[in-house]
This record gives structure tokens, sequence and C-alpha cells, in this order.
């Protein structure tokens, strides 16, 4: 064999180059897919109870703190968030859909749009959630709302002129256990109904 | 003369493994350095905020949200927010209010670097009052010998574990009309640095 005196070396940086880049991206794919360890799922819905609490673990605080937010503390509440229907079909703005109950116990409860980057998006009615004082009820307590561009009768969301959503339902003082997964017949359902 | 097939792989083992070895210790490096490196963390964009007002300490309202102006992303907009943003080497902090046991306030105690150390509503209130002492371990040991051993405090202390933090306190508006009764019981809360006892 030949002997290169640069071989090495060259091998060496190109090792170096190829781990930070590999290393940087593992980073990058990390903290997209969500707030660390030991999600709660429940059809559509996923929440992080360990982002509100003082032993949230390094990933989640490295998304915590890239974003900006300011999390929900875990004796507050818990923030569910859905970026699918409940078929599984990414939440698309110019799709339009049915957000039905029921919900979990909680003594207050909002459900409202934002952007994927936790912005609110405006829209025409400058409505950007309901509560669970102020939605409009059937008789017996049942609810739906649209989720729409144009106006609907009822609970009506509008995504604006936004391209995507996702859809956030806060329960606050939720005796929800977070130990294990939710029953998902407890959560609301996302119906798609037609596309634009 | 030419590397067999085989040759090649044990040439090129090392340094592949090398590499993985390599994007491992940069991929856990960035994650645990990403909460001190973050130039626009909830800290920061809050104390931003506070710097804007006349109000350099103290609690401060924060805007209404709309799109475009949030303060803070993933914030619910049926809640108006007050800030706290403290730091604790001038002396503790006492947070205080009275609760009326009906409307949600909800109060999340951030240390730097995204951990919250302390949550609750006005549901852990103690007869009808939030009364908080956040301080170092120091300023907290300093306090519990001060007390006085027949009367024991009325308040809760909480140890922070950082020097500097910000107290977030949020107010639920059940309808959008109730926006401004919401700010108002932001206003009835007090936030004041104090001076230890002296002794």
């Amino acid at each position: 064999m030949k002997f290169k005196p640069y071989a090495n070396y060259l091998s060496a940086g190109s090792v170096m180059i190829a781990g930070v880049a590999l290393g940087l991206f593992a980073t990058l794919l990390s903290l997209d897919s969500g707030y660390g360890f030991d999600p709660l799922r429940a059809g559509p819905w996923t929440a992080w109870p360990k982002v509100g609490g003082a032993d949230i673990d390094p990933y989640a605080r490295a998304v915590v703190s890239r974003s900006g937010e300011a999390p929900l503390g875990r004796d507050q509440g818990l923030a569910f968030v859905a970026r699918a229907d409940s078929s599984g079909a990414p939440l698309d703005a110019d799709c339009e859909y049915r957000i039905v109950d029921p919900l979990p116990a909680a003594r207050f409860w909002t459900l409202a749009l934002a952007t994927a980057e936790g912005r609110l998006i405006a829209n025409p009615a400058e409505r950007y959630g309901y509560s669970s004082v102020d939605v409009l009820r059937r008789e017996g307590g049942a609810f739906e709302i649209a989720v729409a561009r144009e106006a609907r009768p009822g609970n009506w969301l509008s995504p604006g002129g936004a391209r995507g959503f996702i859809v956030v339902l806060r329960l606050y003082d939720t005796p929800l256990d977070v130990e294990s997964n939710p029953d998902p017949n407890s959560f609301p359902k996302i119906v798609k109904l037609a596309c634009a | 003369m030419r590397l067999t097939v085989p040759d090649r792989y044990f040439y090129f083992l090392p340094w592949a493994l090398a590499t993985l070895l390599v994007a491992g210790i940069v991929h856990i490096v960035s994650v645990l350095l990403m909460p001190t490196l973050a130039p626009r963390d909830a800290l920061a964009r809050l104390a931003a905020y506070v710097r804007t007002t006349d109000q350099p300490q103290g609690l401060v309202l924060l805007p209404p949200m709309a799109p475009g102006s949030e303060t803070l992303p993933f914030e619910d907009p049926a809640f108006a927010e007050a800030v706290c943003v403290y730091d604790l080497t001038k002396g503790p902090l006492r947070v205080a209010t009275a609760v009326d046991g009906e409307d949600l306030l909800a109060l999340s105690f951030h240390a730097h670097a995204g951990r919250i150390y302390h949550s609750m509503t006005d549901r852990s209130a103690i007869k009808g009052k939030i009364d908080i002492v956040v301080g170092d371990a120091n300023q907290i040991d300093a306090l519990a010998s001060a007390d006085d051993e027949d009367a024991p405090p009325q308040e809760v202390r909480l140890t922070a574990p950082t020097k500097r933090g910000f107290v977030l306190i949020r107010s639920f508006a059940k309808r959008p009309s109730d926006q401004e009764r919401a700010r108002n019981r932001l206003r009835a809360v007090t936030c004041q640095r104090f001076d230890l006892p002296q002794g």
C-alpha cells in the first residue's frame, strides 16, 4: 500500500465536519418532533405534562427556550395540541372541520386555533377560540365548533389566510391522570368535512 | 497493491465510528446548551417588553393578545396576562393577591432557562389569599431563622433555583367581553421586592 501522508488528516477533517453536521441535524430533528419524552396521546391530541414541572427534561427545555414560550404549569392544567384530524390527516386550512364534544373533566377549558409557531391567526371575526363558558351549546350541553374560512352559524373559528393551523385544547384545573394515556373517546373529535 | 473490499471496510470502520461519536457529542452538547444560548427565550422576551414600559420593576400587564403582537407564543387568547420579571440579587420578592374563588387566576414561577419551579391556580389559595415569597436559598434561610416560633409564617416560601426569572400571572376572561375585568384582577396583584429582616 502506497503511503499517503495527508490521507489521515483528510479523513479526520471530514469526520469532524460530517460529525458536527450530523449532530446538529439530529438536534434540529429531535427539537421539531415535540417537547421531549413521555407525551400523553389521545386520538389526535398530544400533551407533554413534564414540560410544566420542575423535572422537565433537557429536550423539552431546549424546545421551550428556542420557541420562547412559557408553558402551562403542571398544577395549572394541561395543553393538548392537535396537528392532525381524527383520521390522522394533517390539518389543512383549505378544508372545513367540525370539532365535536365530549371533553375531559376540567374546571374550565379553552379551545383555540394557532399557527404552528404558536401565533394567533388574524380572521375577520376576531375570534381566536372558545371557552367552556362562552361556547354555544345545544339542549343537553353538547356542542360543536366549525373550523372554516367562510362564516358558519353557531360556533365558528376561522383559519383566516393561514395555510396551516393547529388546534390547542387547554384544560385548567383538570383531574386528568398524567401517568397513563387517557381514553381517546373522552376527547373531542376533529372531523374533516370538505376541502376547497 | 489495491485494497480488497473487506480491507476497505476495515479501513473506513474506525472513521465511521468516529463520525458517529462526534455527532453524538455535538447533539448532546447542542441540546444542553440551547437554553443558555437561545437568544429569544421567554425571559428575554418578557424582559425586553418590560424595558419598553415605564415600570422597571414590579407587576407589568402584557398588552392584549392580537395577531402579530403577542409577547409570547403559545399563549391562551382567552387570558389576560401580567408578568413580574425579577432579579433576586437585590432581595426577595413577595407576590400577593386576594382571590374571589370563582375566576381562574393562574400563577407560574419560571426560572432562567425554561424551567417552572412552582405553579398554582387560585384553587390552592389559603383563606382567600395568595401570599408567596420567592427568594434564593440564603434569603429563605434568613427568613426562616427570623421566624417567631409561636406564630408560624402565613406565606408560602419558594426557593428559586436561579437568581433571575419571572412570575407569569394569567387571568381568565370567560367571555371576550370579560377582558377588562380580567385585567382589573391582574392590577390587584402585587409583586414587590422587600428587605430581609435585620438581625
